[in-house]
């Protein structure tokens, strides 16, 4: 099995680099595994995961995502991989101005596909998500925990390689996080889908083999 | 009333450089006219002691474009009345021929100074009057009028454009999440800046229409009411149907540029 994500010596900060979020972290994530991702509050879970997404680049060592080293990567190759990934933010970042349904299809639309296959898709994951009568709404109009599960489906819409999801079940109940989870699992599992996930709470009923990593004092461990 | 503020930011200051463009090409085309008639309605004066054909005339300086005699009987006619066949006969044939030269451009001074010296190198030529000085003295102050303009016009250009830059970053800023959400979701700058495209060129196409009905409006109504001269005789240049698609195809561009030096200065968004 190949890597999708590889780690030497990660070290990620802010700002002019003054202070240190991840230090020297090394680690290896092959295809189709799953992820979580713990660790206390401002541990830099989210940061972790924004270098992953090539938004934040590394001050020292070498983070290799899809194949492609992500501090020498060219901007049109950067895109593309991003189209490959399904990102799930900690907080939502849904385009406010569109519908729920028009959120949803944002990978099929980047990808060019027609309206009308744009539209039958935004209504079998709006159905995933159990959120098929809010279509037309706009996500202001929605609950905290709606938002989420609009940009869980957007992350699934196009059947992503990678699946970067913080914290998804952040502001649901029971009922709704097993939702979340099964999709998940679904993909992982069928489409060979690798998964992170940041969390606070790994699910107790969890089906598949995981890995886990905690972050704590700037490193990045794994809990065997 | 946020939004009208937000499009009319943006419309008049395009409109501004339409304008001025329109006014541009009006300008150019009423001083074409200005300059025919300026040209058309010059002759120069010259006395010759023998008739001279035209050509004669054209292998002295090759600016000459047409001679007409002017009929010497006219004159003598004038001066004889009462005087004796005979002796009118005699005055006509001690009388030089006159003769009003047609130029085939407009020429400065100097240079009718020179075709004054070239036609004096002929020995049959005995006078040559250029009416150079009442002549040019209009013309430099038509063309001064003509660079004063031009280049309040490029002044007005270069600001309207800084204030349609100014005015495109200000939208960036209100669409800065959402071309933030959608770069991270692998979108390439067209799609991110389609958004920003298509309300630009919407005003763009605003812009067009309000400045195209500006100038119909002066050409079929104002221009014909006003009583001013120049205007009504100038009403055909005035706008032409044509200038609409000149005028669409400035502000496409313009706006194309505008957004594009907006977006590019974009890069590397960070949170
Ligand atoms: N854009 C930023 N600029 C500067 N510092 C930042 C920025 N984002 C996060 N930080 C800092 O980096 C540290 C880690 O933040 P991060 O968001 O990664 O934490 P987290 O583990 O996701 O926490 P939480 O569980 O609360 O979401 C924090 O101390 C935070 O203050
Ligand atoms: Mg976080």
């Amino acid at each position: 099995m190949s890597n999708v994500i590889h780690a030497s010596h990660l070290t990620l900060s802010y700002g002019s680099g003054d202070k240190e979020i991840i230090k020297d972290a090394s680690f290896t994530i092959k295809k189709g595994e799953f992820v979580f991702i713990t660790g206390p509050s401002g541990s830099g879970k989210s940061t972790l995961l924004k270098s992953l997404y090539g938004q934040l680049q590394a001050t020292e060592g070498s983070l290799v995502v899809g194949g492609h080293d992500l501090a020498t990567i060219r901007k049109g190759k950067l895109q593309e991989l991003r189209a490959h990934m399904g990102i799930i933010f900690q907080d939502y970042k849904l385009i406010n101005e569109w519908t729920v349904a028009k959120n949803v299809v944002l990978p099929l639309m980047i990808a060019g596909y027609s309206t009308e296959i744009q539209d039958t898709q935004a209504r079998r994951l709006l159905k995933h998500v159990k959120l098929s009568e809010h279509a037309d709404k706009y996500p202001l109009e929605l609950s905290g925990g709606e938002q989420q599960r609009v940009g869980v489906a957007r992350a699934l819409a196009k059947n992503p390689v990678v699946i970067l999801a913080d914290e998804p079940t952040g502001n649901l109940d029971d009922y709704s996080s097993n939702v979340i989870w099964d999709l998940m699992e679904n993909a992982c599992q069928q489409l060979e889908t690798t998964v992170l996930v940041v969390t606070h709470k790994i699910p107790t009923i969890f089906s598949l083999p995981y890995r886990h990593f905690i972050i704590e004092s700037k490193g990045v461990y794994e809990v065997h | 009333m946020k939004f009208i503020k937000n499009h009319l930011m943006f419309i008049l200051p395009l409109m501004a450089i339409l304008l001025g463009i329109e006014f541009f090409l009006v300008f150019e085309r009423t001083t074409d006219t200005y300059e025919k008639g300026l040209k058309d309605g010059y002759s120069m004066f010259v006395v010759t002691k023998e008739p001279m054909e035209l050509s004669a005339f054209q292998a002295l300086n090759e600016h000459i474009s047409g001679t007409k005699l002017i009929k010497r009987e006219n004159i003598v006619a004038e001066v004889t009345k009462g005087v004796s066949q005979s002796t009118s006969e005699e005055i006509l044939a001690a009388l030089p021929y006159f003769y009003n030269l047609g130029l085939d451009s407009y020429l400065h001074t100097s240079e009718l100074e020179k075709i004054k010296k070239d036609l004096l190198s002929n020995e049959n030529v005995k006078k040559v009057e250029t009416f150079g000085n009442s002549h040019n003295s209009n013309y430099k102050l038509f063309s001064f009028i003509k660079f004063t303009l031009k280049i309040f016009i490029m002044f007005m250009a270069v600001v309207s454009l800084f204030l349609i830059i100014k005015q495109m970053e200000i939208w960036k800023y209100a669409h800065k999440e959402r071309m933030q959400v959608m770069e991270i979701f692998g979108a390439p700058l067209m799609l991110r800046s389609g958004v920003l495209f298509k309300v630009a060129l919407m005003d763009a196409i605003v812009a067009t229409i309000l400045v195209s009905a500006l100038f119909l409006y002066i050409k079929f109504y104002w221009a014909t009411q006003s009583g001013i001269d120049i205007m009504v005789q100038n009403q055909e240049v005035l706008f032409k149907i044509s200038d609409i698609g000149l005028l669409l195809a400035s502000a496409f561009l313009i706006v194309i540029f505008a957004v594009y030096s907006v977006v590019f200065s974009s890069k590397g968004v960070q949170e």
